[in-house]
């Protein structure tokens, strides 16, 4: 067995397990949202038990819509508010930040959890070595009563990751690369892990926006495995991290990846960092470390949305917001922001927006004649910067642009 | 019940979660979500033409994108009684059998057009036409279980002994 098949087995409460068998495990933690939640809570009634399995492994986040664009946004927190009081389980309903990063930080992510969240990119928690994935609302609220989810064992697609990347080269770079490859269905029901030397490499922030896009290419399960090479798997691709560049997902698709390079006289109208994908303070570091030296294009809005309350607290500690907001970006809220085209900086016909979140798709944040282009942050910050998508280290540091 | 038989609607490859329940339409009532079936997608007044019990044929990844479960909802209310695709994205696969919508994996490129009736076996995979049988993958026992229910509420219901 390889170490996917050991943990489902484990959670299975079985000795072994293939892939294509059918088993029911037992969950560690289950997690909705303020779009996917309202629809659980009915579906958890319609069941018509009276207690959750555990009301401490049930966590509801307040982050999509948030503070409530709309009235329909504020009904879904009511929803979720009195079923949390009602149930007693763990509601973050303030703005802490996107579900996904709540997780990681106030919930210990431990290898070989099993963690079902009803939102795409609950494959995120893999960056920790948790079994983390995405269901709908009915199911969530199937696992909200039993405590259990029945599972296919999905086959095995191993990356092997060697080397370590250029200087300018970011995770988001690492999955793109890789998304192009196996295109938008190719893991599909499958699992791909990332093993080898190569993972040393890469920050706990790098592994969090690998995992995170993992569903963009299909997958059920995004996982960080150990440098060892895992020898029960279906498929091993070798990947050597030094021979990645800086790359863009080109619209309408996150499989239309080119060289950033080769992109460069495509103008932008707005630029957006953060996400569940991008919005960390590594993600900042790498915005700060140009806007020191450099002001925002006047043509272009550069919208920074911190993905957790605590990396804004972080942010603030160490100077970087004035330096951030001299520079002309502007820091929202956390949460998911204009992500999934809902508030906070929709775009569009006439805009082209270079954000470093995680889908491109037609008319995803906001009008479908706008042109969505998807980056690393530090790609994003010199585009901000030039106002044309720019390849990172085209700017020279500590100086003005000639 | 694992013989479905409907009129066929022929679609083509990567029909996302915005073709068939486009996002304006997520602010309404459940009760109205028909309305909207496949709005968004080569067919716009598919909600209108659509009988009980036809049948949506596509090519690969059907259902990809948002993790919506109220794509596969516009789709049942709409009366559709069976999605059959070259592959599905896993969230709508799972979500369209969690609401007790079958949907079967078969490649069928060319060999079915709309309009054709058509019938399906949930349990052998087949697919009989009028002049061939198509072989496409049969449901796993879990996945019959589930339709067979009515969907996962009724049969989580029935699992735990609620009435
Ligand atoms: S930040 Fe975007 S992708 Fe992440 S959970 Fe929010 S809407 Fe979804």
């Amino acid at each position: 067995m390889n170490f996917i098949e050991r943990y489902l087995a484990k959670a299975a409460g079985l000795d072994s397990v293939q892939p294509g068998q059918d088993i029911r495990c037992k969950v560690d933690l289950t997690m909705a949202h303020d779009v996917t939640a309202p629809m659980a809570v009915e579906q958890f009634e319609q069941i018509g038990v009276s207690r959750v399995f555990d009301r401490n492994k049930i966590v509801f986040v307040i982050d999509h819509i948030f503070p409530a664009a709309t009235v329909q946004a504020r009904n879904a927190y009511w929803k979720m508010k009195d079923f949390a009081a009602k149930y007693g389980i763990v509601f973050y309903e303030k703005g802490e930040g996107v579900c996904h990063q709540l997780l990681a930080e106030r919930h210990r992510l431990q290898p070989g959890q099993i963690l079902i969240g009803a939102d795409s990119h609950t494959c995120t928690a893999g960056a920790y070595g948790a079994i983390g994935i995405g269901v709908g609302s009915t199911e969530l609220a199937a696992a909200m009563a039993t405590g259990t989810i029945d599972l296919e064992v999905p086959e095995v697609m191993q990356i092997y990751v060697t080397g370590k990347p250029a200087a300018f080269v970011c995770g988001k770079d690492v999955i793109l690369t890789l998304i192009k490859r196996f295109g938008t269905d190719g893991l599909t029901d499958k699992a791909v892990v990332f093993t080898g030397p190569g993972i040393q490499t890469l920050s706990d922030e790098d592994r969090m926006t690998i995992c995170n896009m993992g569903i963009e290419a299909g997958a059920m399960i995004a996982c960080f495995g150990g440098s060892e090479l895992e020898a029960e798997v279906a498929e091993t691709v070798p990947l050597a991290l030094e021979t990645l560049v800086p790359v863009v997902a080109c619209p309408h698709s996150p499989a239309n990846v080119k060289p950033a390079s080769e992109l460069e006289d495509i103008a932008v109208t707005q630029v957006v960092v953060g996400s569940c994908t991008n919005g960390r303070l590594g993600d900042f570091k790498r915005v700060v470390d140009v806007l020191k030296f450099h002001k925002v294009h006047p043509d272009v809005n550069l919208l920074l949305i911190p993905a957790s309350k605590t990396i804004l607290g972080e942010m603030e500690k160490l100077g970087w917001c004035e330096i951030l907001r001299n520079a002309g970006a502007v820091i929202t809220n956390p949460g998911c922001g204009p992500c999934f085209g809902a508030h906070q900086g929709l775009a569009a016909e006439r805009d082209t927006v270079l954000s470093t979140t995680n889908r491109n798709f037609l008319g995803r944040m906001g009008h479908r004649n706008a042109k969505i282009y998807l980056a690393s942050p530090a790609t994003a910050a010199e585009t901000a910067v030039r106002g044309v998508i720019t390849a990172p280290g085209t700017l020279p540091a500590g100086g003005k642009e000639a | 019940m694992s013989i479905l038989r409907g009129r066929a609607w022929v679609f083509g490859n990567n029909v996302d979660t915005d073709q068939i329940l486009p996002g304006y339409a997520m602010a309404e009532e459940v009760a109205n979500l028909p309305k909207f079936a496949m709005a968004g997608s080569s067919v716009p007044d598919f909600a209108a033409k659509v009988q009980e019990g036809d049948i949506i044929i596509a090519g690969k990844n059907f259902g990809c994108g948002s993790s919506r479960e109220q794509a596969p909802v516009a789709l049942k209310g709409a009366g559709v009684g069976l999605v059959i695709a070259g592959s599905f994205a896993r969230i709508f696969r799972r979500n369209a059998i969690n609401i007790g919508l079958p949907v079967l994996v078969a490649e069928t490129a060319g060999h079915i057009q709309s309009g054709d009736i058509i019938e399906a076996n949930l349990e052998t995979g087949e697919i009989i036409l009028k002049d061939a049988v198509l072989k496409g993958k049969p449901l796993s026992a879990n996945t019959l279980e589930t339709i067979r229910a009515g969907g996962l509420i009724n049969r989580v219901r029935q699992e735990l002994g609620v009435n």
